[in-house]
């Protein structure tokens, strides 16, 4: 019993690093520009197909196509702000909701266009693979990917809190009006965000190609995770974000040892729905904006 | 203002008659398949305009509603033969019921944190009818019973009756908002989503209207529910709680100009025309045409137009009348 428990534990940690990345990215996008970033499991499904490609075209293993994803992926965000959500900022709440909204939408149905909806996987020597300790077992290619969100999440950690830029970042996020009397330039700032966000989605995604199939419809399942997260951690606090994230693979992955298979998004939705009952307060930042 | 409001009078007079006698006039069962679609989602996107569009509670989770609805008519209908036409208005007293909890959790939150809350209320109802089998079978639904020529039991050969039926929910529909729009909960409600700060602190009870607003918003989805359930013979979790139905309740009444009484009658036949004839052009061959088109037209609507096509169509007309009043 105590074994299934510790087994169920891992597995829920290991997805929870993936879950992590892109909840980072929300929680990064809504605390610097103050939307929500609907679309955002679309990138994670866009940086699949990009290591599925580099995959299946030249060999590349997906875990070495980060380099190509993530720095496209940071090109897309810089141009996503500068050409659209730049143009509703200050708005009311309709626009900001529906842009990304839209966004999503056109990504997912162009996607469904042009790759149909088939399932791409990718099987490198470590699909298969796992460690064994004691009566555990540790796949492989889920650890890899683990261990590389924690350490994309421990740079982006630092960057924010050592750099120029990360700090103005941090300044925009505490205190937009403030932060522009000190002479930091908003859209600038913006932009990296964006584009930072959007790397860590492309990251999540070539980490997730060696064990997961790339569809169109693959981001829905880790933006409505990333949402939970990003309510459940503090908005716009990425330590918040990481840990809830984590939390909610843990409660996900006991959710489907215990109750049954398909019973995973339940649980999710249930912790996010009681929280909201229980605790709103822990939501400051949702309610006044 | 008189003049304008006869004239008013009369399209609308001109526009219920053509309604009335289309299906007479067009015999393709084809095009009224489109027209009963337009019709239905019309008839959504109103009730969704009701707490959307005047209190700008931008829910992302009609479908729950939608869901309910059919779920209640189908089982009564199945397990004790009840008419769904009496399934119906029980479908919408459910849905209507459940808008309360689901209220009450969602309405503490506001912007984008109440429309993610809305879709995790109608995924978790998909998810509970996906999974608890012995109630409402399951994942595999299930088909209506074909009774043939009934209609006490909802059922019609030819499609023609099922256009009255959703027409005649559209108009109810449409005359409760009028009804919204001139009353004082209308103010209200307008004022709630100018900003809900400020209403509150002129004495608006603003919980309450809230609270009001979703509950016949909810109830109207449900009856959709239902007609959609008898309309195409088959109910799974799926199709009834398809997160398609909040998507596309939100969208038609956002192109067509939210917060207005014709909005999302305008917004249906754009999207749906437009839809219907990429169908008949490309066929259904390749999956996503439709909701890229949606998609574009949509970011199209919010970086040039917020306020959909009636805004565009007032400002024309302001425009026009201030040149008249000077020439």
């Amino acid at each position: 019993m105590l074994e299934i428990v510790a087994q169920a534990v891992i597995n829920g940690l290991l997805i929870g690093g993936i879950y992590a990345l892109v909840s980072i990215g929300v929680t990064l996008i809504f605390g610097v520009v103050k939307i929500v970033n609907f679309a955002q499991g679309e990138f994670v499904m866009i940086g699949m197909y990009i290591s599925f490609f580099l995959a299946t075209q030249f060999g590349i293993d997906p875990i070495f196509s980060l380099i190509v994803s993530m720095p496209a992926l940071f090109v897309i965000g810089v141009l996503i702000q500068h050409f659209l959500i730049r143009r509703v900022l200050g708005l009311n709440d309709l626009p900001q909701i529906f842009l990304t909204f839209a966004l999503s939408l056109l990504i997912l149905n162009l996607a469904l266009m042009v790759f149909t909806a088939n399932y791409r996987t990718v099987h490198t020597w470590y699909s298969d693979e796992a460690i064994h300790i004691g009566g555990l077992y540790i796949p492989v290619a889920k650890l890899i990917a683990f261990a590389v969100a924690m350490i994309l999440s421990g740079i982006l950690w630092i960057f924010l809190h050592t750099t120029d830029l990360g700090k103005a970042m941090r300044a925009a996020s505490q205190n937009r009006d403030v932060a522009q009397l000190m002479g930091i330039n908003p859209n600038h700032v913006f932009a990296v965000a964006l584009g930072i966000a959007l790397a860590l989605a492309g990251a999540a995604g070539s980490l997730l190609m060696p064990f997961y199939p790339a569809y169109p419809m693959v981001g829905q399942v880790f933006v409505l995770m990333a949402f939970v997260a990003v309510v459940l951690g503090t908005l716009g606090n990425v330590i918040g974000a990481l840990i809830a994230s984590l939390l909610m693979g843990v409660a996900e992955s006991l959710g489907i040892q215990f109750i049954g298979a398909d019973s995973g998004l339940i649980v999710v939705f249930l912790l996010l729905l009681t929280t909201l009952a229980v605790r709103p307060s822990g939501l400051a930042g949702g309610r006044r904006q | 203002m008189m003049r304008i409001r006869g004239w008013g009078g009369i399209v609308l007079a001109i526009v219920t008659a053509v309604m009335l006698v289309l299906p007479l006039a067009v015999k393709s069962s084809f095009a009224v398949d489109i027209f009963i679609r337009i019709l239905l989602f019309a008839f959504i996107g109103t009730a969704w305009n009701l707490l959307g569009g005047y209190a700008k509670q931008l829910s992302l989770g009609h479908a729950a509603f939608f869901g309910l609805g059919a779920y209640t008519s189908t089982l009564l209908q199945i397990d004790f033969g009840i008419s769904p036409w009496i399934g119906m208005v029980a479908g919408g007293v459910v849905g209507m019921l459940g808008s309360l909890p689901i209220g009450w959790l969602c309405f503490r939150l506001r912007g984008p944190y109440f429309a993610i809350a809305t879709i995790a209320t109608a995924q978790v109802l998909m998810l509970i009818f996906l999974k608890f089998r012995d109630f409402a079978w399951g994942a595999e639904g299930t088909t209506i019973p074909n009774l043939g020529h009934a209609p006490l039991m909802m059922q019609f050969e030819g499609k023609a009756p099922y256009y009255y039926i959703v027409l005649g929910l559209l108009a109810v529909a449409l005359v409760i908002t009028s009804l919204v729009e001139r009353s004082r909960v209308g103010y209200y409600l307008v004022a709630i989503g100018e900003d809900e700060d400020a209403a509150e602190a002129v004495g608006i009870n603003v919980p309450r209207v809230k609270r009001d607003i979703y509950m016949i918003s909810s109830f109207l989805t449900a009856l959709a529910g239902t007609f959609y359930t008898q309309y195409i013979y088959f109910i799974d979790p799926q199709t009834a709680f398809n997160f398609s139905v909040s998507i596309e309740a939100a969208l038609v009444s956002i192109v067509g100009g939210i917060g207005t009484l014709w909005g999302p009658v305008i917004g249906t036949v754009l999207l749906e025309t437009t839809s219907a004839l990429l169908q008949s052009w490309l066929g259904n061959s390749i999956g996503g045409v439709q909701l890229t088109v949606y998609s574009l037209i949509l970011m199209a609507v919010i970086l040039w137009r917020p306020t959909g096509i009636m805004g565009y169509i007032a400002e024309v007309y302001a425009r026009r009348r201030t040149k008249s009043t000077k020439g």
